[in-house]
């Protein structure tokens, strides 16, 4: 059951991604690029794998040889930590730009900032 | 087994970032703090390249971070192909940083320009050296953190415009390069190179299904080459190379899109190359999961070749035919790899890599030393309009000379390094009996004298314009782009410790067990 609402989850957050993505508005863009990457980050944690937690999944706790709590795999976890400090870094890097791009071209609408230079 | 000195390129890196940033009040200090920065940078990739590649009793080094055992923490490998593509870095590294100290002007220096440079060598390092798939993928967002605040440097209109384009693209293939990478790990159960090529060598004890990493290596090729620019991802191209400072330019296409290139390698050949697979595409045979990719990789490559050279063939300014000739030129690399990828035996896919690496490294020479030369004729003469200019060979000898040897290695006119390129490439194409690859490469060096004709009739010969004329390039920049031209002729002249290098990262790419045997998987006492 997880696992189908994991599924649809990711599907719906790609689908949003994605349109919001193919907007005029350059801000709706990043919040594109911004739930995009999210959708990443929540598929990523489904790939630990959606099991019955044990201990073995944990090579360190693995290696102790006596009853370790039950856990899921933690190493997703870490990933998706890291994933999403650099996802917030370039969601700011991409805002400030954002408001470059408005300060530069005086609008938002990517039909007129036009595409080559 | 672990030899801290691999990680200390990262280190100086760091350490520079740091210092350049500290002292941004005091120009004057910060330069000199680069520069040391960056030469200490070079000095450690050289002890690099002697330990692991040059010296007679050369073997792979090896770093595990923070001491944990090689599946579960992460390493960081330094073998013969790392060291290339690090030692190529150093050297576009150094002129690059030399060339920018006299062409940025200093109240854009003070812009945060120093400690950018260096977080951008810094990301390139670690994706070099890291034996560690998520953490390709962090350095990957280091070096491309770096080089969107490059892109939008100047802040103007059409700087704004580039990197919106850049960094949107950029953040699409991040969030892709994480859900390979997200399902490779489902699929093999682990993200340590070396253990993954271990356990897709014998896919049925590891409980992995191939087919599955055939999807997912996809996925992440589709990155790799947008990282690179192969068309079809090609686009961002030309706007984020005349948008960037010109000396981070060279840097780019020296050096960054050569690490889209070093991960395709590195991965394809030395992890994924280990899975076999029976393939069956009409003229393709193959029992690797590698053969799936010699005609993705040849289409790409054609495509590259056609599509960047007519580019270049319509560019209106000096750095626009550059970037777009940066597109042809990594087709021209990407040929030998697709043939090394079809090839069924290990010697040709060893020489296909070999030729592939001395191409990237003449590319990267001489594309580097155009940019910056480019940049030497924006600085004196104002403008790098191809219709602005005119008769620079008159006002410069120097600076034509240094652009026309550049331009001959990018042809491959003997004995500058080009030419040694071009012939091992040809060479993989004849031994592989690769028809069509011999076809578009002899089309494509054709196309390749046609543009840099067009750039040398058009800003070298002819009478001086008024711009031209009034113009004097700075001694310092054309010293960077004389020891450049220099470096071409000398690694075309004294090719032989050039090949031998590249022969010991060739072997190093495809030779899988000796990777497996550096990153020692046992340390982790086998659980």
């Amino acid at each position: 059951m997880t696992a189908f609402v994991l599924a649809a989850v990711v599907g719906t957050l790609f689908a949003a991604g994605t349109f919001l993505l193919l907007r005029r508005d350059v801000l709706h863009v990043v919040w594109g690029l911004t739930v995009l990457s999210q959708a990443a980050n929540v598929y990523l944690m489904t790939m630990g794998g959606i099991v019955e937690p044990s201990g073995d999944a944990v090579p360190v706790l693995a290696g102790h040889g006596e009853h370790v709590p039950q856990t899921t795999d933690p190493l997703v976890q870490a990933l998706v930590l890291t994933a999403i400090v650099i996802s917030f870094a370039m969601t700011a890097f991409a805002l400030v730009l954002t408001y470059r791009v408005y300060q530069e071209h005086h609008t938002l609408d990517l039909l007129e900032i036009g595409g080559e230079p | 087994m672990t030899d801290p000195f691999v990680i200390a390129p990262m280190l100086v890196a760091l350490l520079s970032i740091v210092a350049t940033l500290g002292t941004r009040r005091r120009l004057g200090v910060q330069i000199v703090l680069s520069l040391a920065g960056v030469l200490a940078y070079a000095g450690t990739i050289g002890a690099i390249a002697w330990r692991v590649a040059l010296s007679p009793g050369a073997s792979p080094a090896t770093y595990q971070l923070g001491g944990w055992p090689a599946p579960f923490g992460i390493t960081l490998v330094a073998d013969a192909l790392s060291a290339f593509m690090l030692t190529m870095a150093a050297v576009v590294g150094v002129g690059a940083l030399v060339f920018s100290v006299s062409y940025m002007p200093p109240d854009e220096q003070r812009v945060f320009y120093h400690p950018l440079f260096h977080a951008l060598l810094l990301g390139v390092t670690g994706a070099f050296l890291t034996g560690d798939l998520f953490n390709l993928f962090v350095w990957f967002e280091v070096m491309l953190m770096a080089s969107y605040a490059f892109v939008a440097f100047y802040g103007r209109a059409e700087h704004t415009r580039a990197a919106l384009r850049y960094v949107s693209l950029n953040l699409i293939g991040s969030a892709v390069m994480l859900l390979a990478i997200g399902g490779l790990y489902a699929v093999t159960g682990t993200l340590n190179m070396a253990d993954m090529a271990t356990r897709l060598a014998d896919p049925a004890a590891a409980g992995i299904e191939t087919d599955a990493v055939v999807g997912l290596s996809a996925l992440l090729f589709a990155v790799f080459a947008l990282k690179g620019g192969l068309v079809p991802f090609q686009f961002w191209v030309p706007s984020a190379y005349r948008a960037a400072p010109l000396p981070v330019t060279a840097l780019f296409a020296g050096v960054t899109k050569k690490v889209g290139f070093y991960a395709i390698v590195r991965l394809y050949f030395t992890v994924f190359g280990a899975a076999e697979l029976s393939v069956s595409i009409p003229g393709v045979s193959g029992e690797s999961l590698l053969a799936f990719y010699g005609p993705v990789l040849f289409c790409m490559a054609v495509a590259s070749v056609v599509v960047g050279a007519l580019g270049a063939l319509d560019a209106d300014s000096l750095e626009g035919v550059f970037a777009y000739s940066s597109i042809s030129q990594l087709g021209f690399i990407a040929i030998p790899l697709a043939i090394g990828a079809a090839a069924t035996t290990p010697a040709i896919r060893r020489f296909a890599v070999l030729a592939a690496l001395v191409y990237a490294l003449n590319h990267a020479l001489a594309k580097a030393a155009l940019f910056l030369a480019a940049g030497t004729v924006r600085d004196a003469v104002g403008t790098s309009r191809l219709g602005d200019l005119g008769g620079l060979a008159g006002r410069s000898p120097v600076l034509a000379g240094v652009v026309f040897v550049c331009a001959l290695a990018l042809v491959g006119i003997p004995p500058l390094s080009g030419f040694f390129g071009k012939l091992l490439v040809f060479d993989v194409a004849v031994r592989a009996g690769a028809v069509p690859g011999l076809v578009l490469l002899i089309g494509g060096t054709g196309l390749t004298i046609a543009y840099t004709t067009r750039v040398w009739n058009r800003a070298f010969w002819g009478d001086p314009s008024a711009v031209v004329d009034a113009s004097s390039p700075d001694p310092v920049q054309l010293t960077v782009l004389v020891a450049f031209a220099v470096a071409l002729v000398a690694v075309g002249i004294g090719f032989d410790p050039v090949y031998r290098f590249a022969d010991a990262a060739a072997t190093a790419a495809t030779d899988r067990g000796a990777y497996i045997d550096a990153v020692d998987l046992t340390g982790g006492g086998g659980a």
